[in-house]
């Protein structure tokens, strides 16, 4: 019998592959920019930069944990070890050519971290972790790839807008203008922190991508672009997936002959 | 069957200026300044995504919600205040015989003010007499 080959998304078209690279961990997401760690910790206003992690209990290693076969099949994350408490961060993908979208974040989510609770809403996708591996994972995916200053946004609540028009600078609408273009230096800047509160002083995120680079890496399939009945692989996996679910429910396996 | 009232109150019909983009405030105050001066203009109306004046959840809720685009603008010497960043403007001409004539002064205008695109339409779009809910909440 052959070995068993992991498989991330079916597909030839640029979405399909592009989901396809998002999702399959030996795949290296491009890294576009480097914020500043406590810039990224501002952003997400869960402590103070240089401030003490907060713990919801003892270091695992004091011992205190009773004996559990889990616990000791499972290696803790770094934030668990330290009784880290779970924080969150939260991005919302706007429809116009976001290159990530929240099914995919859910996909990459679980198939590239350990240690997250994660969420998908209609615009939005939601992590949640250990505070100090949460910050780490924040900046991996601003600097990366998934992230454009412009049709992505770091917002904690309020997050209306992926689905409207974009505004007259090309950024994604925000009621609460977390983030303005700075028309002197063509860069997107937060002001305000994912929950809309204030910052001393903003933060530059970088220059928000073109419209070529945002179809070239975009997961998103559009009838005005790459309309996924373009895509006859991906079509026929979703009209498995739908025939499975309706002859059989959470339980395809039952299925025999599909 | 009885006979229908005959004093049915005819719409005005509306033009929908609908772009491409959210409009900033200082291009929605002059672009609704052009729009009134074209002829036979009789009425315009706006909608589009709310800017509210606080915040309405999260820990920072019931702070003042600074938004750059919620601001005073001055509309044919009166001010009027903003709370919303446009995305549909309802232009109320006077006659539908004067449609046509709008339609292309309109045109002209939105192809000056809005260089990234925009769609018009001609229908009636805003409600011309009181619902039933109006009627209800005494408004």
């Amino acid at each position: 019998m052959a070995k068993y080959e992991r498989q991330f998304y079916p597909g030839m078209t640029v979405p399909a592959k592009n989901r396809r690279r998002f999702i399959d961990p030996s795949k290296k997401l491009e890294k576009l920019r480097d914020i500043a760690m406590d810039d990224v910790v501002k952003i997400l206003g869960h402590r103070a930069p240089g401030s003490d992690y907060k713990s919801i209990h003892p270091p695992l290693d004091e011992g205190t944990e009773p004996d559990c076969s889990i616990r000791q099949i499972v290696t803790p994350i770094e934030g668990a070890k330290k009784g880290d408490r779970i924080r969150y961060v939260q991005f919302t993908d706007s429809v116009y050519f976001a290159p990530a979208i929240p099914y995919v974040r859910a996909q990459m989510y679980m198939s590239r971290l350990r240690g997250i609770d994660t969420g998908t809403l209609s615009g939005r996708q939601i992590i949640e972790m250990r505070e100090r591996d949460l910050e780490k994972i924040a900046k991996e995916y601003i600097d990366n790839e998934t992230f454009d200053t412009a049709r992505t946004g770091i917002r904690g609540a309020t997050v209306h807008g992926h689905a409207c028009r974009l505004d007259e600078n090309g950024l994604m609408f925000d009621a609460w203008q977390r983030y303005r273009f700075n028309a002197k230096t063509g860069q997107v800047e937060y002001v305000k922190d994912q929950v809309a509160i204030p910052l001393d002083k903003p933060i530059a995120v970088g220059k928000p991508m073109d419209d070529k680079w945002l179809k070239a890496h975009t997961t998103m399939f559009r009838a005005d672009d790459v309309d996924m009945r373009a895509d006859p692989e991906v079509m026929a996996q979703n009209l498995r997936l739908h025939t499975l679910r309706t002859l059989c429910g959470y339980k395809p396996f039952d299925v025999k002959g599909e | 069957m009885s006979s229908a009232s005959t004093s049915e109150q005819v719409p005005l019909p509306e033009i929908l200026i609908f772009p491409a983009r959210l409009l900033r405030a200082e291009t929605t105050e002059k672009l609704l300044n052009k729009i009134y001066s074209v002829k036979n203009v009789n009425h315009i109306t706006v909608s589009g995504e709310d800017l509210p004046a606080v915040l309405g959840s999260g820990p920072g809720k019931g702070k003042a919600n600074d938004h750059p685009e919620r601001q005073v603008i001055t509309v044919q010497g009166t001010e009027v205040e903003l709370r919303l960043l446009v995305g549909r403007i309802f232009v109320e001409i006077n006659d539908i015989d004067n449609v046509p004539k709008a339609v292309e002064d309109i045109e002209e205008v939105c192809k000056e003010m809005l260089p990234f695109g925009f769609n018009l339409e001609v229908g009636r779009y805003s409600k011309f007499r009181p619902t039933v809910t109006d009627y209800k909440k005494n408004r």
